[in-house]
Formats: C-alpha cells, sequence, structure tokens
C-alpha cells in the first residue's frame, strides 16, 4: 500500500510538469496579445514596449517558464494578474470556498437522488418505479444545465414574482442566507447530473445482487432492507464514486457557467473574467491549481477503493 | 455466429477494474458494414440497413424515437434554406415580442427575427460543428491510439503521459482558455472540438489496439513479411473501426452540448449565426423577462437533440457491440 502510494505520488509528477507545459505553451503561441489590450483599452503605460517590459513579456519563453513554474515550486508564488497587480493565490483562495461549497452541495443533490432513485429502481426491476426513474435519469441526461438554469432564473420570475438571491453572503458571515444564495443553483446543476448517477448505481446494484454472498444473505432468512442497504450498497457504490471523480472535472468546468448565470464570486467566474481580458497569468495558474487538484483528487479515489473493497490490495 | 474480419472473433476483454482508467466496456466487435456480406448469404429478403432499423425498433423503441428526432433535425438542417420563409438574421422591428402568430409559430426575438427559423438554422450550426469534431476527432483519435497502442514501448508511455496531462484539465477550462485565444468561429470550434475529442478517445482506441496486436494473426502478417506500416493499416485498423463508430456515435451529444455551452458563454460559435447555446446566453436575459419563449425554445430543441443523439448511440452501441446486448 505504501509503495503504491509513493509510486502514484511519483507519476504525478510528470503529469503535472506536462500540464504546466502545456498550459504555458497554450498561452504564448497562440494569437491574441495582452499588452496590446491592455494599451487601447486603458492607459496602463505610456508605451506599448514600456508595458511589454514592465510585464516581462520582453523576456525569452522559456524563462518566462521558468520564472513562473520556479515561483510556484520555490516560493508558492503563482504570480499576480496582470490587470489587478493582485497575486493569484490569495484572489483564488478567497474565492475557492465558494466553488467549492457549490461543488459539494451539487455532489450531495446528484448523489442522494441518484443514489436513492437508483435504489429504488434495482430493488423494483421492471415495476413502474424503475420506468419512472430511468425515465428522469434519461431526463437529466437531456437537459443542459445551464439551459435548466436560465429557465430557472427567467420562469418563476415572471410567473411567481420570485428571483433568485443575486447578493452572495459568506458562509462563516451568515450561514441562513448563504445557503439560501447556494441552493438554488446547486440543485439545477445537482438535479442535470444526478441522471449519470442513478444509472451507473442501478446497474452496478443490480449487478451486486445477482451474487451469490446476496443469495447466501436470502436464504439465511435477512430482510430485504439489511441485504439491499448494507451487503449490497457497498460493493454497488464503488462504480458511484469512480463516476463523481471522473465527473470532478465537469462540476468544476460547469461552475463558470453556473457561477457567471447565478453570479457568485466564486473560481469560475475569476477564470471567465480573467480569459475575456487575457490576462495569462490568472489563466495559467488557475488551470494549474485545478488540474492538480484533479490529479490528486484522482489518486485519493483510487487509494478509497481499498476502504470500499477489501478485496481491491495495491 | 461466425466472424469474418480475418479471424479475430469478438474479443471479451472484462469489466475493467482499474479505477484510473476509464473503462468504456468496449470490445472489438462486428462491424456493421459486414452485416451486408452476411445478410446477403443469410436472408435475401432484407437489405442490412433495413434489417438494423427492424432490429432497432422491436428492441430499442427508445433508440427509434431518437433516431426519428436525429432524422428530423438532419432534414431541418440539410433544407433550412428551403423550409424557412425567413432568413435568420431578417428582422423586422414591427414585429417584434411576437409570442406566436400564424406568420410566426414560435413568436419572434428582440428584433422581429423569426425562432423557428433561427431554431431550424441552428440545428444546421450544432450538426455542422458536431459532425465536422466527431470527424475529425475520430480520425485524429485513431491515428494517435493505433499508432501508440501498435508501437508500445516508450513512444506509448510518452504519449500516453501527454493524453494525462491533457485529461487532467477540467475539459471546458480548456476549451475556453483556447477559444478565447483563437476567437470564435465556426472553424475554430470545430476543430478545437475535434482535437479535445481525439485526445480524448485516443485511450479507447488505443486499448483495443494493444489487444488486437496480441492475435496470432497480426503475428504471421508480420511473420509473412507485412511491414510495421501494412500491419498496421490493414491488420489492426479494420479492427479498430467498429469502436471507433460506437465512440463516435455516443460521442456526438457531449459534441453538441459542448459546442452550445461555449457559444452561451460567448466563446464558441459567434453571431450573426443563430446558434442554440447563443440563443440561450445571458447576453439576451433582460429580454427573456419579456419573452421567456425566448429561453424555452432554444433549450427545447438542445434537450431533444441531446436526447436523441444520447437514445440512438446507446442503441447503437447496443446493436454494433454484442458483447454488450441487454446489458
Amino acid at each position: 500500500m505504501k509503495r503504491y502510494v509513493a509510486r502514484r505520488l511519483l507519476l504525478t509528477v510528470p503529469t503535472l510538469f506536462l500540464v504546466s507545459v502545456m498550459v504555458f505553451a497554450l498561452m504564448r503561441f497562440m494569437p491574441g496579445d495582452v499588452a496590446t489590450r491592455m494599451v487601447e483599452g486603458h492607459a496602463y503605460a505610456p508605451t506599448l514596449q514600456a508595458l511589454r517590459h514592465d510585464l516581462g513579456l520582453d523576456r525569452p519563453v522559456h524563462v518566462q517558464y521558468l520564472d513562473w513554474i520556479g515561483g510556484i515550486v520555490l516560493r508558492g508564488d503563482f504570480g499576480s494578474s496582470y490587470w489587478t497587480r493582485q497575486p493569484i493565490l490569495d484572489e483564488f483562495s478567497r474565492r475557492f470556498p465558494v466553488t467549492l461549497e457549490l461543488a459539494l452541495l451539487t455532489i450531495l443533490v446528484s448523489v442522494v437522488l441518484g443514489v436513492v432513485i437508483g435504489i429504488v429502481s434495482a430493488a423494483r426491476q421492471d415495476s413502474a418505479s424503475d420506468y419512472l426513474g430511468r425515465v428522469l435519469a434519461i431526463l437529466a441526461l437531456s437537459v443542459p444545465y445551464f439551459g435548466l438554469a436560465v429557465l430557472v432564473v427567467v420562469l418563476p420570475s415572471i410567473y411567481f414574482k420570485w428571483t433568485p438571491v443575486w447578493t452572495y453572503t459568506a458562509f462563516t458571515v451568515d450561514p441562513v442566507e448563504n445557503l439560501k444564495i447556494m441552493l438554488v443553483p446547486a440543485l439545477v446543476f445537482g438535479v442535470t447530473r444526478a441522471g449519470p448517477v442513478m444509472r451507473i448505481m442501478r446497474s452496478a446494484l443490480l449487478d451486486v445482487l445477482r451474487q451469490d454472498y446476496i443469495r447466501t444473505a436470502w436464504s439465511k432468512g435477512l430482510a430485504e432492507r439489511p441485504i439491499i442497504l448494507r451487503h449490497a450498497l457497498k460493493n454497488a457504490m464503488i462504480p458511484v464514486i469512480s463516476l463523481i471523480g471522473l465527473q470532478m472535472p465537469l462540476y468544476i468546468g460547469g461552475s463558470v457557467i453556473i457561477e457567471s448565470i447565478f453570479r457568485l464570486p466564486g473560481v469560475g467566474l475569476f477564470f471567465f473574467e480573467a480569459l475575456t481580458r487575457l490576462d495569462y497569468p490568472v489563466v495559467q495558474s488557475v488551470n494549474l491549481i485545478i488540474a492538480a487538484m484533479v490529479v490528486g483528487l484522482n489518486l485519493l479515489i483510487d487509494l478509497s477503493y481499498a476502504f470500499l473493497d477489501p478485496r481491491i490490495r495495491y | 455466429m461466425r466472424s469474418w474480419t480475418r479471424g479475430f472473433g469478438t474479443e471479451s476483454e472484462g469489466a475493467s477494474t482499474a479505477p484510473s482508467e476509464a473503462s468504456p466496456k468496449i470490445a472489438a466487435a462486428e462491424p456493421p458494414l459486414g452485416a451486408r456480406r452476411l445478410g446477403a448469404r443469410r436472408r435475401a429478403t432484407r437489405p442490412w440497413w433495413v434489417e438494423v432499423w427492424v432490429r432497432m425498433l422491436a428492441g430499442k423503441p427508445l433508440g427509434a424515437v431518437g433516431g426519428a428526432i436525429v432524422l428530423v433535425m438532419l432534414l431541418a438542417a440539410v433544407l433550412a434554406d428551403w423550409i424557412t420563409p425567413y432568413g435568420f438574421a431578417q428582422t423586422s422591428l414591427r414585429e417584434r415580442f411576437i409570442v406566436v402568430s400564424r406568420a410566426h409559430w414560435l413568436g419572434t426575438d428582440e428584433l422581429g427575427r423569426d425562432l423557428l427559423t433561427r431554431l431550424v438554422y441552428g440545428a444546421r450550426i450544432s450538426l455542422y460543428v458536431g459532425f465536422g469534431a466527431i470527424a475529425i476527432g475520430s480520425v485524429l483519435a485513431t491515428a494517435i491510439g493505433v499508432v501508440s497502442g501498435y508501437l508500445g514501448g516508450r513512444f506509448d508511455l510518452l504519449v500516453q503521459r501527454a493524453v494525462d496531462a491533457w485529461m487532467a484539465f477540467p475539459p471546458l477550462l480548456l476549451l475556453l482558455s483556447i477559444m478565447s485565444l483563437l476567437g470564435p468561429s465556426v472553424w475554430n470550434i470545430t476543430i478545437v472540438l475535434g482535437v479535445a475529442f481525439g485526445i480524448q478517445n485516443s485511450r479507447v482506441v488505443r486499448g483495443v489496439a494493444l489487444l488486437v496486436k496480441e492475435h496470432t494473426f497480426v503475428e504471421s502478417a508480420r511473420a509473412l513479411g507485412a511491414g510495421h506500416l501494412r500491419t498496421a493499416l490493414t491488420h489492426i485498423l479494420p479492427n479498430v473501426v467498429p469502436t471507433i463508430i460506437v465512440v463516435a456515435t455516443t460521442g456526438l451529444s457531449t459534441v453538441i452540448l459542448t459546442e452550445a455551452s461555449l457559444s452561451f458563454l460567448g466563446l464558441g460559435v459567434p453571431p450573426p449565426y443563430p446558434t442554440w447555446g447563443g440563443m440561450l446566453s445571458l447576453a439576451g436575459l433582460d429580454h427573456m423577462y419579456r419573452a421567456p419563449w425566448l429561453a424555452i425554445w432554444p433549450a427545447v430543441a438542445l434537450s431533444l437533440a441531446v436526447f436523441g443523439f444520447n437514445m440512438l448511440g446507446d442503441a447503437l452501441r447496443d446493436l454494433l457491440d454484442p458483447r454488450l446486448k441487454g446489458g
């Protein structure tokens, strides 16, 4: 186990290195020049040349890369925004709780809905409730979350005079107000993500319910509830957890859209605003931080299999 | 069932429990085109493509519904110029914000543009980008997957680490980054989505190529003096094709949805082209409060399209991949 963890940790180093090179190269070798735009829009510096020098854009590319990556590795310094000159890490850590809360609530909604409906569907296979559950899952898969979000913003305000809360309150300031704000976005996002969870849950549980140890449990006279909830569910959860792990990038990517619709001051909005201003350091560093998180999370999920399923040994 | 692909029967790989690899249960299966040959011998009554549809209607009613939706969408996209009475950018300031009328079945927007016309042209853009990206992506996935899987060794290791790195990014963030630099255009988004699709699915193709490579017919081809290029092209490639077809059909809905979300954020297909994602976007939010149908119809169209492609893709996968039948 220890050796496996060490090996996996070591393997993340080349992956993250490639990630950093890729995101850096993307930002530098593509058309679009931040300096031109900054000089055009606002008088950040007297001349283009001066601004380029100021931002360090006149240095050779590899020097710029080493400067960026060196700052991160050696000093934990992720650079500063070109436009606001604020350190990126500060802004990121200020906004990250919003995105994390959104992601966790979304996962909570989708897992609760998906797992419950999936269990009912599998336990009563081919019954009316199974078909209902499967139809709901297909619907959830088909409706795009941003379409649903726009409808949730627009329709209730027209017909019920109800609008989502727009002013964000931090959880630490007022938990109730905060949950009021986060609930609608998390519900919208979570409901659309519950579809795949439900489908995986159902097929995994059906699979497990056909196994010998479940037959043993039936024949020793256990009731249905403990068989499903205590014996079958634990094994059937493994694909569900790996699905959530695989979908984590989707949750984070989706937060860009959800946050811009519901005006939540999270990382997604930060990233999107930086994009529209070609703020390279922000885009680079946010991409890198999030990619690192995804890599780390996948590692954690792989390790969690060992606890969920004692048969898996590393 | 007899196998006809150079002695290569259906190969079962089993559900992989390796968690770090997404394990789509796809095995090199019978090629659908092969059914033509077999069908002719087995039953001379029905052509193979009728057979597929009959089987689908009987066994996969949802898939048939999906197929019908896709067909309607295809027809709308192809015939858009003839079936729409208005141009997609044709404004009429006297007819703004009509809910529904005989002249405008689904109403008009803030510039008096006919919504149904725009939705029909939107189908064209969606399919254009969708099929274009899938075509580019399939070729790329095949090239990377077959070469990487066939050559193996250090080259494979290197390529796979690069694919790992690519997959570490949340797809939307990466696509947004690239599109913001390239600038929104139909070509750019098609190519970018295609490349993303190709890299992501090269892993599946590589998996199949690795399996095929181990078969004795590959070994005998090599022993008979076939070069690497010939072996890869005539022995590995044909056995990978079914997998690519499955991956491509199931990937279409994702690509269309991704295009819509990029257009929604203004980094996909630029105006004046009407796209479903663009029509839903926040830029028109103020108008939507006045005219909710501006949000409802594009959302419905997009949902129907995704539903159609999902169901069709699922059904085709089950039909083309006998190992998954009824699973």
